[in-house]
């Protein structure tokens, strides 16, 4: 049996969302997203993405874009706008199924860059750039992370103020999609503050080069900076950005654990089925207490890992005041079971699950790759001592 | 007095109020370092004591706050119930007998409910809202704990009553207590399951012999009855003659979580619970909070604390919507049993020798570590181990197909010789 009738069987393709409570609007927004994907990327053609370099169609993305997908952060007048109004509860239903369905693309460093924008961005900054993202026309990425992978506040990239700009030198490292990216959301250091720029990936000095991924449909690349000049209305908002960019860490992390529990749901669910079709010993492998045993857990974590996306991206939404320490609970926990319930499910199929042409790997990769990509589980342990005053 | 309260935010403003006043006036502040009191600690004068305060409390309106008017409850909302745990957290609410009290009132009283006749409900459970009556479970026996259908203790029928003879085990509370729900067998020739019936047993009944048995942390806080020809009438019988199984599959589900009101679970964005505060303290007292080690632990045991909460509130959510079937219940059943001993775990880590020793004479934070090292495995074993609801997980949730098995579908009595020559002739 292919992965794609295992999905059929498992119920994961018409599968429930994670969010319980979704309006009739949304799961019709839920349905047309799933029909969309079936439709122009299943599986097979994903996989044949798998040696692109770009790692997508920028024909696709406008379809995508037609659907909604990257203007459901950012406001009515820059052309966006969402099914419930609620931007962010919408995306996660997105961004879990394009987890379930091992989707490439830029969905996630897109809608960062645009709730990004629409929060700090001026006027004439937004009108320059979101409209062209909520249609699809413009790929824009975040560039975060220092180039060992830490969260340096900036540090790696110094900013120098000139006359009418700045000056920019360093390096940001593990950039989703800096290869196909238009614009640029850098976070760099202006005097020992943090700051954000948006530059446009063309400008000279910018040198994109890209990264093996152990997620075969995601794109990650250094971006180094090497003199890199840009006028004042670079800067977006203002120099000493960390509030922005804690808040920016919140919504990837909503978005990113939405994800990843898509993935872990068709996982899981895949597993299961697979376990009561394979026999040995004259019975049903899911018959044997101890892989039964084994799957109760998985089930459990994995409706812990819903039960705490939805209420992360909830309480981003809602801006509440425990947002920051929920995103980084909900993500240390979330980035710890994945990995277990990849692992588990790889160890409950046996030889099957070690092949290339078997599907499960490709989850598998992306489960791990996910508890890495906005901090590991540990990192996050940390903050959230920190967040909690210890 | 009830239908004239509803629930506009006016009239909920009004009811918190007129609570908070009350609680100030009546009840003593809660003491936040006093545990639940162990059982076997609890004076007779304590006793009456507490279920004196409970009268109040009950004639208040204050217990039984969503429970129907005709059984001595209030009627009221879940919001109702919600702002009196908010409010009344500051105090020191009787628990009369301790844990007999919360399997009174949290198991006992939704399973009667459910299952017990009309005439029933009218009489036993005003009298248990009052605190006029304690109720414990009686279901484990020597010979039977995870496999509950195969308890020994007899009910044998005689006239219009009923001879109970047998040994029950690990009721928790008992001593406390006035009366035991009893699980019985009342056909041994019908299949496991199917022979089974339940019964209100007076265990101050002069053929009733209550023991408590000793704990692994010294304490005694279940007992062990023997039941010598207790003779009860057949109006104390509860549900249907044999079918006492799905009667207990509901109970345990109330044991589990299922009767947890989805209001009384702490709504979404309520407040930020601060960090594993037990945690942070002993680290504090050892001088190891900047530690990374110490801080991960910490981190993670929070993590797990609050993760646990959301899976509880989204559980208790699906099965109310019927998205998910009652057995789910087993997931918030499974995740203490298996988070708890991590947290004892991790206490003891972090407390590292504090926790092995410490003076007789002042409160240390390592004995508290120990205390609940010991204490650590009891969401794993009681209520269902660990095992068993993972077994309820994968075959009533996940839909895997069922172990083979060997007894559930012959008379009682054949299981019984099988089981005693299993393996050696081979089954
Ligand atoms: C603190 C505490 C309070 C309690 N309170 C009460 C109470 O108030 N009333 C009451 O009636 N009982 C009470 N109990 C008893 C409790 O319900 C039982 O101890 C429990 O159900 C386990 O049964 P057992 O002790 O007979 O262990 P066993 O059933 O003998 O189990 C031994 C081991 O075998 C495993 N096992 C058994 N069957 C299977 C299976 N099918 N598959 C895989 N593994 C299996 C178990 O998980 C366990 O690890 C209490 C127990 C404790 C510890």
């Amino acid at each position: 049996m292919t992965f794609t009738e295992q999905m059929v069987r498992s119920g994961a393709q018409g599968s429930r969302c994670m969010d319980l409570e979704l309006t009739s609007d949304q799961l019709l927004f839920h349905e047309t997203t799933v029909r969309f994907i079936d439709a122009e990327l299943p599986m097979t053609k994903v996989r044949q993405l798998h040696d692109d370099p770009v790692g997508y169609d920028r024909g696709w993305l406008g379809k995508a874009a037609e659907l909604g997908w990257f203007a459901m952060l950012v406001p009515e007048e820059h052309g966006g706008g969402s099914v419930s109004g609620a931007g962010l509860l919408d995306a996660v239903i997105v961004a879990e199924e394009l987890g379930r369905r091992m989707q490439p693309g830029p969905f996630l460093p897109m809608n960062i860059v645009a709730a990004a924008l629409a929060e700090h961005a001026s006027p004439e900054q937004c009108a320059r750039v979101l409209p062209g993202i909520a249609g699809g026309e413009v790929v824009a990425t975040w560039c975060v992370s220092d180039a060992d992978g830490n969260w340096d506040g900036g540090a790696g990239v110094i900013a120098v103020a000139t006359e009418g700009g700045f000056v920019l030198n360093g390096s940001r490292g593990y950039v989703q999609d800096a290869q196909s990216a238009d614009w640029l959301l850098v976070v760099a250091n202006v005097g020992g503050a943090s700051a954000q720029f948006l530059i446009e990936a063309s400008t000279p000095g910018v040198v994109v080069v890209p990264l093996v991924t152990l997620d075969l449909s995601r794109r990650l690349a250094s971006v180094s900076f090497e003199d890199v000049r840009v006028d004042g209305s670079a800067l977006i908002g203002a120099v000493g950005a960390d509030g922005a960019l804690e808040r920016q860490l919140q919504i990837a992390l909503a978005l990113l654990c939405a994800e990843t529990v898509g993935v872990l749901d068709a996982m899981f669910s895949i597993t299961v089925e697979y376990s009561k079709d394979r026999t040995a010993f004259g019975r049903p492998i899911g018959s044997f207490q101890a892989l039964k045993h084994i799957m109760a857990d998985l089930g459990l974590w994995l409706e812990t890992c819903k039960a705490g996306a939805v209420a992360l991206a909830t309480a981003v939404e809602q801006r509440s005041a425990e947002a920051a320490a929920l995103a980084h609970t909900v993500a240390a926990y979330v980035g710890d079971v994945a990995t277990d319930i990849a692992q588990e499910c790889l160890q409950i199929h046996g030889g099957i699950g070690y092949t290339w042409e078997y599907d499960l790997h490709l989850l598998l990769r992306r489960a791990r790759s996910n508890s890495a990509l906005y901090g590991e589980p540990s990192w996050h342990r940390e903050r959230l001592c920190v967040a909690h005053g210890l | 007095m009830s239908d004239t309260i509803t629930n506009t935010s006016s009239d909920l403003d009004a009811y918190r109020q007129q609570m908070r006043d009350w609680l100030a006036a009546n009840l003593p502040a809660r003491d936040p370092h006093a545990g639940l009191r162990a059982a076997h600690e609890i004076s007779a004068e304590q006793l009456a004591a507490d279920r004196a305060l409970q009268k109040k409390v009950y004639e208040a309106g204050y217990v039984g706050i969503t429970w129907p008017t005709e059984y001595g409850g209030q009627g009221l909302s879940g919001q109702h119930q919600q702002i009196w745990n908010e409010e009344s957290r500051a105090y020191a609410v009787p628990a009369p007998g301790g844990i007999a009290s919360g399997v009174t009132m949290g198991i006992v009283a939704p399973t009667l409910l459910a299952h017990a006749n009309e005439e029933q409900k009218r009489s036993w459970l005003p009298k248990i809202l009052r605190g006029d009556e304690l109720w414990v479970q009686l279901l484990s026996e020597p010979g039977a704990g995870s496999d509950l259908a195969g308890i020994l203790t007899r009910a044998t029928q005689d006239g219009e009553s009923w001879i109970l003879q047998g040994t029950k085990v690990w009721s928790s509370g008992a001593m406390s207590a006035d009366f035991g729900v009893c699980l019985a067998r009342t056909d041994w020739d019908a299949p496991k399951h199917r022979g089974l019936t339940w019964f209100k047993v007076p265990l101050r009944d002069p053929r009733v012999t209550v023991r408590p048995v000793r704990e692994i942390n010294g304490s005694a806080e279940f007992c062990e009855e023997f039941l010598d020809d207790v003779v009860v009438a057949d109006d104390m019988r509860i549900g249907e003659l044999n079918e006492g199984w799905a009667i207990a599959n509901s109970m345990l589900g109330f044991e589990r979580g299922a009767s947890r009101d989805p209001g009384a679970v702490r709504p979404k964005g309520g407040g930020i619970r601060p960090i594993a505060p037990d945690l942070v303290e002993i680290a504090r007292s050892r001088a190891t909070l900047t530690h990374g080690h110490v801080r991960q632990l910490i981190a993670k045991a929070h993590a797990n604390d609050v993760m646990h909460e959301l899976l509880t509130a989204r559980v208790v959510s699906s099965i109310t919507k019927r998205i998910s079937n009652p057995s789910a219940a087993s997931y918030i059943k499974l995740g203490h049993g298996i988070l708890q001993p991590l947290r004892a775990c991790a206490a003891m880590e972090i407390a590292g020798r504090t926790g092995i020793a410490w003076s007789a004479d002042v409160h240390a934070h390592g004995e508290t570590a120990a205390t609940n090292y010991l204490n650590g495995r009891i969401m794993a074993i009681a209520g269902g181990s660990n095992q068993i609801q993972r077994n309820i997980i994968s075959e009533r949730l996940l839909g895997l197909p069922r172990e083979p098995n060997f007894d559930t579908n012959k008379p009682f009595r054949e299981v019984l010789r099988t089981a005693r020559n299993w393996g050696t002739k081979g089954e």
